[in-house]
């Protein structure tokens, strides 16, 4: 009786979103705190939050785009050549409220030539962000040469330090960009037609929206919140990294899916996602606090998605009854 | 021995939810039991027991008097049960004999004997009688022989029962003819045969026995002869369904021309001539194949069109996508609901809102309370039997989906409406229901289009009736000269005399 009982919890944690992602979170930091005392306190949270700033907006558009039925896998090459090139703009002297704007042009072009290809050249979001991603990084390291470039700036400089109320900027920017988009995906006529493109594009074509533009939007929103990503991240590190970002499409992918944004399209929202971000970066942190060598990050990193895998599965096989 | 299958006491939950209760009977050799019920009746389901899909929650079926269990699909057709879906599941790409002997290729010296595997497949084909290659690409036939070729993989495995699922929901009336002759013969062979259709001649045709389904519990079963249409579908609805469409009102001469296409060619279809006036029902029969899909997909700017004019109200128009189309007052319903209608994971009233969500916003953003009460208003007029709004719409069952379907169509106050196949697969409630709103429409002045693969839909509803063959226009005729022998001499042969 008891096991039934036990089962039936156990199914329903596992399928109702929210409830399950809480209880996630909640488990993970009783289990760090018990390890590490530090791990729940105000000035980890905030640490949690500002490291989540690059993947959390880079899961922003990944989520719209999962949702939409697509994929993409170059934001964190986006971030690195956003982090390089405003850098190098930043050294030429060019104003900080120029250099944002140029700098998410040139990221969105990166958007548009992905939505040309699955557009009009009919390839899959997978493997033509792959080749958009090698793009953007290589050209992050013609264009700097492969040395990272510092920044002095002090109005860039000012955008990762700066805090109100406490708070880091970064982790204003992350909060309210997640409000605003999560409003747009919820309750307009555009988010609408992003959930109808990714549950079935014929249907969506036929009832007249326009799924190619839908989708052209979608990527060019994924990179611009990449480029700012990277902006916010070199300014944080008062460098411009080619290197930078190695890993965050996974994590964004990761958390996206962790929080309820299924892989095959049509359903989820950003408060799922937003859950999964801050599992993620929590889990990266705990186990930073632990001093566990960065290489079991990554094995970390992979068992994460392997449960949220497994999170998508169930809901999916409960769908389907 | 003569075979037989009884199921004894099936009930089937999801979830807490009955979906079957206490089903019991039984057939035998050599007989063909139709399985009739509205849709949510629980034919697929008990089906779906039968060839291991599911496993009862409570109860069992017994075949030869031996009690089974199945936990596969596999493990079914092993023991000799064979279902064969709506939907056909074949390898376009592979040959007709490798598609028959899929998982099970004769080998020699560890490579496909391919020598073997084509005369074991061509005496299979022998056996039903069918002009078809084993060497042949699937993907290079009629829908109606890859349903064949489907059935003969089944066969091949020796099965004592065969069951089908709507086997004619895809086909033409010439094309299941093929199947019933099969049937038939198969039933010869001491098969024991389970047939689900929603189309009643072909149960009355086929069936020895007839179990009534009705919200998942047995209603009776009959004896063909013992039992009639009328009687069948009350029993299935539970209430007289009377005439199945109101009497046509009487039209007036010289309405205005909705819509009139010239010269129209497109994919699949060449040299088009047709016009369709405010208030009229247009009729559009043919056999599956016969191009009338493409053609009202190219007029609503779905498909490309190659030459000829089309005009809209008097006047010309290139229609070049489908929003042009949703401008002009022109709404097409598509036949394929699953792949090109329904947005299977949002709710019904994001579905229903589709089209006309532009005129819920203010500005971009969607005003909730208008969008919920203008999917309240229209579940209830078009009568979706949903618990909420906010179901997911692949919950609901295909004629309560059609019908959303049709809201998501009328509100946007078409002037002209396309409906493709508005009744495939579903339910005798749901069909009547959506004839009379068909007729509703009509009234009201919108020029209705009926594309449709069966006969007494096409000439209960039809004010005219255009008839289309290999993709040109083969005929026309009125009401009053509609009758199924001259539309089909028209759907299918080369020249019609008189």
């Amino acid at each position: 009786m008891t096991l039934k009982i036990l089962k039936k919890a156990g199914q329903q944690i596992l399928t109702s979103n929210l409830l399950g992602l809480f209880i996630v979170m909640i488990v993970m930091t009783v289990v760090f705190t018990a390890l590490n005392p530090g791990y729940l306190t105000g000035k980890n949270l905030l640490n949690i939050l500002t490291a989540a700033s690059l993947s959390g907006l880079i899961a922003i558009g990944e989520s719209y785009l999962i949702i939409s039925g697509q994929i993409d896998l170059s934001p964190g090459a986006v971030a690195a050549f956003a982090g390089v090139l405003s850098g190098l703009l930043a050294q030429k002297g060019v104003p900080f409220i120029l250099i944002v704007p140029i700098t998410l042009c040139v990221g969105a072009l990166f958007g548009s030539v992905n939505a040309f290809q699955v557009n009009v050249l009919k390839i899959q979001p997978f493997i033509a962000s792959l080749a958009i991603m090698s793009i953007a990084r290589g050209l992050a390291y013609i264009m700097c040469g492969g040395k990272p470039v510092f920044i002095s700036q002090e109005a860039y400089i000012k955008v990762g330090i700066t805090r109100i109320l406490g708070i880091p900027l970064p982790v204003i920017i992350l909060i309210v960009s997640f409000l605003v988009f999560g409003v747009i995906l919820g309750k307009t006529r555009f988010g609408r037609n992003v959930y109808a493109t990714g549950g079935n594009a014929a249907a969506a074509r036929l009832a007249g929206i326009r799924i190619h533009q839908i989708k052209f939007k979608l990527f060019v929103i994924s990179a611009c919140m990449a480029s700012l990503g990277g902006i916010i991240l070199a300014s944080r590190m008062n460098t411009g990294q080619p290197s930078a970002g190695q890993n965050v499409d996974f994590d964004a992918i990761t958390a996206s899916v962790l929080g309820g944004i299924a892989m095959t399209g049509g359903t989820g929202s950003l408060s799922g996602t937003f859950l999964g971000v801050l599992i993620l970066q929590g889990f990266n942190n705990g186990l930073l606090l632990l001093n566990i060598s960065t290489f079991w990050q990554d094995v970390a990193r992979g068992l994460l998605m392997m449960f949220a895998l497994t999170f998508d599965y169930f809901r999916k096989k409960k769908r389907e009854i | 021995m003569k075979h037989e299958l009884e199921f004894r006491q099936i009930s089937k939950n999801f979830a807490g939810v009955p979906a079957l209760t206490d089903i019991s009977f039984s057939v035998s050799e050599g007989e063909v039991l139709a399985l009739v019920g509205e849709n949510g009746a629980g034919k697929s389901t008990l089906l779906k027991i039968l060839n291991g899909d599911y496993q009862p929650s409570e109860g069992s079926y017994l075949l030869d008097g031996e009690e089974r269990h199945f936990l596969s699909p596999n493990e079914a057709i092993g023991a000799g049960i064979g279902l064969i879906y709506q939907e056909r599941q074949m390898f376009d790409e592979l040959s007709v004999a490798e598609n028959i002997y899929v998982g099970r290729l004769p080998e020699k010296h560890k490579v496909v004997d391919y020598k073997e595997l084509n005369r074991k497949a061509a005496e299979i084909i022998a056996e039903f009688g069918l002009p078809i290659e084993p060497h042949r690409k699937v993907k290079e036939l009629s829908v109606a022989m890859q349903q064949m070729v489907e059935i003969m993989k089944v066969y091949s495995r020796n099965p004592r029962v065969l069951a089908f699922d709507e086997p004619t929901a895809c086909l033409s009336d010439k094309e299941a003819e093929v199947l019933f002759e099969l049937i038939g013969r198969l039933k010869e062979k001491g098969l024991i045969i389970i047939y689900v259709s929603h189309r009643m001649n072909e149960i009355f045709r086929l069936a020895d026995k007839i179990v009534v389904l009705k919200d998942g519990a047995f209603v009776a079963m009959h004896d063909k002869k013992d039992t009639d249409e009328n009687s069948l579908v009350n029993q299935m609805v539970g209430r007289p369904l009377g005439s199945m469409f109101a009497d046509q009102i009487e039209r007036k001469e010289g309405m205005e021309t909705a819509l009139k296409v010239e010269g129209l060619s497109g994919r699949d279809f060449w040299d088009i001539d047709f016009e369709v006036k405010k208030g009229e029902v247009l009729g559009f029969f043919g056999l599956v194949g016969a191009g009338r899909t493409e053609l009202m997909r190219a007029v609503f700017g779905a498909d490309p069109v190659l030459a000829g004019t089309i005009e809209v109200n008097g006047t010309r128009q290139n229609i070049d996508s489908v929003e042009k189309a949703i401008r002009l007052g022109i709404a097409y319903c598509s036949e394929d609901r699953k792949n090109e209608g329904i947005i299977p994971l949002c709710s019904v009233k994001e579905n229903m809102s589709l089209v006309i969500l532009k005129r819920l916003c203010s500005g971009m953003f969607i005003r909730g309370k208008k969008e919920q009460d203008f999917a309240k208003e229209n579940v209830e007029k078009f009568r979706v039997r949903t618990s909420t709004i906010d179901k997911r719409i692949y919950q609901l069952s295909g004629g309560n989906q059609q019908k959303v379907l049709l809201a998501r169509w009328l509100a946007m106050n078409p002037e002209i409406l396309i409906l493709d196949e508005p009744t495939k697969g579903i339910d005798v409630g749901a069909k009547s229901e959506i004839y009379r709103m068909i007729q509703e429409i009509a009234a009201q002045g919108v020029a209705v289009i009926i594309v449709s693969s069966e006969l007494p839909e096409v000439i209960g509803l039809s004010d005219r009736i255009y008839i289309m063959r290999h993709g040109k226009i083969a005929g026309e005729v009125g009401r009053k000269e509609a009758e199924e022998e001259l539309i089909l001499r028209y759907a299918m042969l080369e020249e019609v005399e008189g």
